[in-house]
């Protein structure tokens, strides 16, 4: 009877710690050490009563949600704070000056067969007009945007 | 929102399915994405996410300008030795290790594990 007792009593003990959990010490290496392994780099990791709190700058969205998803999955964590901000972005550069760019697209059209739609460039950014059959539609748009440009303003239109 | 914000099913679909990619800012806070898809297949689905987040792509806040790289065949490769890692070989041909973890992810399993031998394709 006693043994029972005794071994309800670790048991019990034993739920207790494990219920407690690691500290928020243990915690934050658990995280870095996460984090290292899914190859993220440039955070900072601050843990709170189990609540991960993630600062600096990473390089894109995608970076910041994947230290999110990473923080989370460490056992001990309650909730993380996602304070990452993405890196300010370089300034895009237009493949070519206008006039060429120009002349590269309408080629470029020509060939995919969007004889109907008509480009104006101004500044790497290309204003697109005209009308193309709607099945020829994403080609054309997929046309304009792998020449290099740098902003965009859709009016084409989607025909028969 | 940002268009990172926006369009960050496409850029995670672009990581999953090994398209390498660069961000700039064009005209007017405009996501440019330039970037070398490993197959036809993969491109398609960029443009795929791209039509789904923005149906006739009339909000003219995303370029998207992925072209296919060489899947094998003509492209260059590089036959791992001893000693190497993606890092040093990446430097070695001037471009990131996560190109080349991107371009072989159909034979890697993680960037830390490459054995002598492995021929690995070398997007440049």
């Amino acid at each position: 009877m006693k043994i029972k007792v005794l071994t309800v009593f670790t048991l019990a003990i034993a739920l207790f710690l494990s219920a407690c959990g690691k500290s928020d010490a243990d915690l934050t290496k658990a995280v870095n050490d996460k984090l290292a392994a899914d190859k993220v780099t440039g955070v900072t990791v601050a843990v709170k009563d189990g609540v991960a709190t993630l600062t600096g700058e990473v390089g894109d969205i995608t970076v910041k949600n994947k230290a999110e998803a990473s923080a989370k999955a460490v056992e001990g964590i309650k909730s993380v704070t996602n304070n990452l901000t993405t890196k300010p972005l370089p300034v895009a550069t237009p493949s070519a000056p206008d006039p060429a760019l120009t002349a590269k697209l309408n080629d470029a059209l020509k060939t995919a067969g969007c004889t109907g739609a008509n480009v104006a460039v101004e500044n790497g950014k290309v204003t697109v007009t005209g009308e193309v059959p709607a099945a020829k539609f994403t080609t054309c748009i997929q046309t304009v945007q792998q020449a290099g440009i740098t902003g965009i303003d859709n009016q084409l239109k989607k025909g028969k | 929102m940002s268009a990172q914000e926006k369009y960050q099913s496409l850029l995670e679909l672009a990581n999953q399915n090994g398209t390498s990619y660069e961000l700039t800012e064009g005209d007017n806070g405009t996501l440019v994405v330039t970037g070398v898809a490993p197959s036809e297949e993969a491109k398609t689905q960029l443009w795929d996410e791209y039509e789904r987040l923005d149906p006739e792509f009339r909000s003219n806040d995303l370029i998207l300008n992925i072209s296919v790289g060489q899947a094998g065949g003509s492209g260059t490769t590089y036959t791992v030795e001893s000693g190497d890692s993606l890092s040093k070989i990446g430097k070695h041909y001037g471009i990131a290790w996560k190109s080349i973890w991107d371009a072989n992810r159909d034979i890697l399993n993680d960037p830390d594990k490459i054995y002598p031998g492995q021929v690995l394709k070398i997007p440049v």
